[in-house]
């Protein structure tokens, strides 16, 4: 008999044990809801410019403003975040750009679930006598990617910005004696000149990548106004001189990529399309400054040096482009402490979180921000100044449906075939033309 | 009474931890899975709104899910096939015949199955890799056009067949030593009687061994195309993120990314095909493939 009360006892003990530890969360909830004014929760991203900046700038923060951050810093971010998300629990900022895979940030935008921070514009920054405003450079805040309904209110902070373009080995191009083309029929010249050498004029690391080459090959075609009409999607667009002219170049260009690359064009294998160019395999790749620190440890071939250069321009004189690619910053809509966090945004434009930024070679888009460049990144940054003019923007945010597919998956995926020639160009127009007029439909006002 | 009351009392407390947590970690999160398939959402969004069986309509129209449950069965068939018979001729082989280093080959067969899938995309894709790839290499061996114009194993065309072979690699050992230990089973005597009655080895593997060990073949089947389902998925987002251009997509791959886009519901929806569908096959796996069972 003592041994079965013993037995019950035990059953009963994990049985309690286990709602114990069930209800031990909610406790912890609590104490952390309770002292928020003082503590804030920034998610970041980790992406190439590594953990650290973070920690300085977190640690900087709350040296300025005596309020504590608590940082989660993940290279899968999504997968941290947002199970805690969707369980009601919120971060009061989130560092995490657009066009990533899990595409969170999307999510948030499609379901008006990102608190309206126009007024951190003109906030003084802290620690500062400026206003926000005056330190962001100009045209940063007036786009899709910041302002995602178009209704002049800006919801996502601009972060990190890259000009992306063409990467190539300089020094191979001057070992051939091979101009840098400024139109595209050079390019298609150079083409046939490393044919005849056995190498390929283009590659690109995965079709995802085609999201910076396609916006700065829209403007350079037919500038912001043709760029205007692609992104919402405008009616017959494909079918104007112009918007045949922009898939004429994608058609000859997919001729003259790398014939690897499709099959190597996927998470696991992209860096192998990025040693294409390491390797004199092929000239040119769409990229952003990032492949530098990314391709750090590849091997190459001799006398390699890093280029990058403005997508050529159409015509002789015409303008060349080049897209600026940038992160975002945003408060969920579901957060606590949402004036604190806005104080925090402000905070990452002041000069010492942009040094620490820059340090680590992550370039805020402020003013007056030429003058921390070191190394390699002073040539990129440089494009601009150089006679390329800034693609910004992005596509418009429109409500899904179900079979419809992403931006992604309409524009740019079917590139892959394109280049192993199992699909034809005008199938992947047809098929941009019969998802954009559902998406047409469907974009959020 | 007294005595029984307490042992039912037991009993109870005995079970209760298991069920309360099967219930709420699975009954509850499938049922979840099935309402939610009738609702519109985001994965974030407060709100939903009920559309009925909208979203199972839209799946069965939508041609990219077809091409991903197309990719999956053709998986499921193949790869069960292919593992299956490699299996069991190999546990036959190294069971029955005198093989020198027996375990040796036990354990290189088992090693696949221990490895991660993450490393097995890491090896297949030095394998696969178009340029010094393994495969091409040894290919251009013998026909060194394959040097200058490699074969795109990861490329449209052959993504599928690639896959096919990362995973009949990685599940043939785990089932040959299944198969090995009941194939041990089976008395020595049996074989020793047909070989006096003039039964070849091919023909005492055909009416010994397979009927012995069936109730172990049809048990692992089932077992082996629900796994696949689930591993299929795994291998290709490891190996090939579904490209190039959803070429090498799969049911369950689909179901995360249209989550990913934004289609919660939708996503549940093909959530529960996926569920039915692999109910229902094996059923129809474990009706098929019923026999008397042989004891001796």
């Amino acid at each position: 008999m003592k041994k079965r009360i013993l037995s019950l006892l035990l059953c009963a003990t994990m049985v309690l044990t286990m709602f114990t530890a069930c209800g031990g969360g909610n406790n912890a909830d609590a104490d952390a809801q309770g002292e928020g004014a003082k503590k804030i929760t920034v998610a970041a991203f980790e992406g190439g410019y590594g953990a650290d900046l973070w920690k300085e700038v977190a640690a900087a923060y709350t040296e300025t403003t005596g309020v504590e951050v608590e940082l989660i810093i993940d290279k899968e971010l999504e997968n941290v975040i947002g199970p805690s998300m969707q369980g009601g629990q919120y971060p009061d900022v989130v560092h995490l750009a657009t066009g990533r895979e899990a595409g969170l940030t999307e999510q948030f935008i499609k379901d008006n679930l990102i608190t309206d921070i126009t007024d951190v514009l003109s906030m003084t920054v802290p620690g500062e006598e400026a206003k926000v405003s005056d330190k962001i450079a100009g045209g940063f805040t007036e786009t899709a990617l910041t302002n995602p309904y178009g209704d002049g209110k800006t919801y996502l902070a601009p972060m990190f910005y890259s000009p992306c373009g063409l990467f190539y080995n300089a020094g191979l191009l001057e070992e051939k004696g091979w101009a840098v083309p400024t139109t595209w029929d050079e390019m298609w010249e150079l083409g046939e000149k490393a044919k005849a050498e056995g190498i390929a004029l283009f590659t690109y690391p995965t079709a995802g990548y085609y999201d910076a080459f396609f916006s700065a090959l829209v403007y350079s075609v037919g500038g912001p106004e043709l760029f205007n009409k692609v992104t919402n999607y405008e009616e017959g667009v494909w079918d104007t001189p112009e918007g045949q002219k922009v898939f004429e170049i994608l058609d000859k260009l997919a001729g003259y990529t790398h014939s690897s690359t499709p099959a190597q064009a996927n998470g696991e294998d992209f860096t192998q399309n990025q040693q294409l160019v390491l390797d004199n395999k092929a000239i040119f790749m769409t990229n952003g400054t990032w492949v530098v620190s990314e391709m750090a440890e590849a091997p190459r071939a001799e006398g390699f040096k890093w280029g990058m250069t403005a997508l050529p321009a159409v015509e002789a004189g015409g303008d060349g482009y080049s897209f600026t690619w940038f992160e975002q910053a945003w408060i969920p809509s579901g957060a606590q402490n949402v004036e604190e966090a806005k104080q925090f945004v402000a905070f990452l434009y002041s000069d010492k979180a942009c040094e620490i930024f820059a340090k680590h070679g992550a370039i805020q888009p402020v003013l007056g921000i030429a003058d921390k460049l070191e190394g390699d990144n002073v040539m990129f940054y440089s494009i601009y100044d150089n006679g390329a003019k800034a693609a910004m923007g992005a596509f418009a945010a429109y409500k899904s449906v179900a079979g419809l597919g992403t931006v992604q998956e309409v524009f740019f995926d079917p590139v892959n075939s394109v280049v192993e020639g199992t699909m034809t160009t005008e199938q992947w127009v047809d098929g941009i033309k019969e998802a954009t007029d559902v998406m047409r439909e469907n974009i959020i006002k | 009474m007294k005595k029984s009351m307490g042992r039912t009392l037991f009993l109870f407390a005995c079970v209760a931890p298991a069920t309360i947590l099967f219930f709420i970690f699975m009954i509850m999160p499938t049922a979840n899975v099935f309402r939610m398939s009738l609702f519109e959402r985001g994965a974030y969004s407060p709100t939903e709104t009920f559309v009925g069986l909208a979203n199972f309509q839209a799946a069965f129209s939508d041609p990219k899910f077809i091409r991903s449950c197309q990719n999956m069965i053709l998986m499921i068939v193949v790869v069960t096939i292919i593992t299956f018979g490699f299996a069991i001729v190999f546990a036959s082989i190294l069971t029955r015949e005198k093989v020198k280093g027996k375990n040796l080959f036990r354990i290189i067969f088992y090693i696949p199955n221990i490895l991660s899938v993450v490393v097995i995309s890491g090896i297949f894709s030095a394998i696969y890799k178009p340029e010094n790839g393994m495969l091409n290499s040894i290919i251009g061996l013998f026909n060194p056009e394959v040097l200058t114009n490699p074969i795109l194993w990861k490329g449209e065309g052959l993504v599928i067949v690639s896959l096919i072979i990362a995973m009949v690699w990685q599940a043939i050992g785990y089932y040959m030593v299944m198969y090995m230990a009941s194939i041990s089973a089976v008395s020595e005597s049996l074989y020793e009687s047909a070989g006096l009655d003039g039964a070849n080895r091919i023909q005492q593997f055909f009416l010994i061994t397979i009927p012995l060990i069936w109730t172990n073949i049809r048990t692992t089947l089932t077992f082996f195309i629900i796994s696949t389902i689930n591993m299929a998925f795994l291998f290709v987002t490891a190996l090939t993120s579904g490209g190039p251009n959803g070429a090498s997509q799969v049911a369950l791959g689909y179901m995360y990314n249209q989550k990913d886009a934004g289609l919660y519901g939708y996503s549940m929806a093909v959530g529960v095909i996926i569920f039915l569908f692999s109910f229902a096959l094996s059923g129809i796996v474990n009706k098929v493939t019923e026999r008397e069972p042989l004891e001796i």
